[in-house]
């Protein structure tokens, strides 16, 4: 009897860890397979509208041009990458669109943000945000976006607010500027 | 226990959220769009009829004491799989599916027939039960995602169908909207059943 227990128990516990390893076999396959699928569409329709909205008059595709940069270490050690999407005339780089993230109302907020050799602000595209629809989410309207187009990044960023949607308006803010500011601290690797 | 009576019983005798009224939460959530309910439905259709196949050849294998668990990790693992497929390859319907994609593991549908039928039975029968309930569900799915979208948006399949100064009923998009439509369909099956007995006796 105590025999055929022991033997029982452990047939549970060998059937469910086979099972178990054989399916984190089959899905660790399955994910670097997708990774560079999902990578590429998660640029498609999520960066490259805003890259398109912020970035104009080049002859190059900044998509296919896009480079990494690495801005900084996380809390494990592990480099922080930015995506930098470069804007040509011919061979010289005179824009680049890349995105930072700011403190909303509902969580970060993706800025994708445009900006000219010269220091100047071209134009801004929300990536993503969990804003209120209807209040916060009205920061993706052209109206304030539009204030954004020809700030120097020699200063603070600073427009008018949306009213009742201040910490938004100050999220979106708080995203250009950390952009404007790895354009400004990485100036040599971005252009 | 013919092959076709496995298959076809899907589509009506125990056809899943109308006959069986399981697997509600996706039925519920994510018809607001023919597109959306086609969608849905392929995705829990693959995942049913692999986790059938596999809980079948495995049934021997698995002790009974273990097999909801190993069950669960099956099904997981499909849906897992579905979910990056999809993530890579249709990334619009991913986004709209989105969080209700992994929540095809809890479909009480998937465990409902692993547990009552592909653990009970062979590899080719279970096949056939888990496509035929699997297509079952996204014809459902389909419907109720047209009528929904019909009324709520005046479109079908994102084509315009209605006339032009056709005032969408909003209501029909949000959740209650989702209960009205379901029990509408629930009230007629019933209506056609009903006639049906009759008839035959």
């Amino acid at each position: 009897m105590g025999g055929a227990k022991v033997r029982d128990v452990l047939r549970m516990v060998v059937v469910l860890t086979l099972i178990a390893v054989a399916s984190g076999l089959i899905l660790s396959l399955i994910h670097r397979v997708t990774k560079g699928p999902i990578e590429y569409q998660t640029i498609k329709f999520v960066k490259e509208p805003a890259v398109k909205k912020v970035l104009t008059g080049y002859d190059n595709d900044p998509i296919a041009d896009r480079k990494k940069i690495v801005v900084g270490v996380d809390e494990r050690g592990g480099p922080i990458e930015l995506l930098i999407f470069p804007a040509k005339r011919g061979t010289e780089t005179f824009a680049v669109a890349l995105e930072g993230k700011g403190k909303g109302f509902g969580g970060l907020i993706g800025v994708m943000v445009g900006v000219s050799r010269e220091g100047e602000l071209l134009d801004i595209g929300i990536t993503s945000h969990t804003e209120t629809p209807g209040v916060g989410s009205r920061v993706r309207e052209t109206s304030f976006t539009d204030q954004f187009k020809g700030l120097s990044t020699k200063k603070e960023i600073k427009v008018d607010g949306i009213s009742g949607a201040t910490y938004s308006s100050r999220g979106v803010m708080a995203a250009v500027s950390q952009a404007v500011g790895y354009v400004n601290e990485f100036r040599e690797e971005i252009f | 226990m013919s092959l076709k009576h496995e298959f076809s019983k899907g589509f009506w005798e125990i056809l899943p959220p109308f006959r069986l009224v399981l697997g509600l939460c996706p039925t519920l959530a994510v018809t607001t769009s023919a597109i959306n309910g086609i969608g849905m439905g392929l995705a829990t259709t693959f995942v049913l009829i692999f986790s059938n196949l596999f809980v079948s050849l495995l049934r021997k294998f698995i002790p009974t004491q273990v097999r909801i668990a190993s069950f669960i990790v099956i099904i997981a693992s499909f849906v897992v799989i579905v979910e990056l497929v999809m993530q890579a390859y249709f990334y619009q319907l991913f986004k709209v599916l989105g969080i209700f994609i992994p929540l095809i593991v809890v479909n009480c549908i998937i465990l409902g027939r692993a547990e009552a039928f592909a653990s009970k039975n062979g590899p080719i029968l279970s096949l056939a039960d888990g496509l035929g309930i699997g297509l079952g569900f996204t014809i459902s799915l389909f419907v109720l995602g047209c009528i929904r979208e019909l009324l709520g948006s005046g479109t079908i399949l994102g084509i315009y169908v209605m006339w032009s100064g056709f005032e969408p009923f909003t209501f029909m998009l949000k959740p209650p909207g989702a209960f009205v439509a379901l029990g509408i369909l629930l009230a007629l099956m019933n209506l056609i059943s009903q006639r049906q007995a009759r008839k035959g006796g």
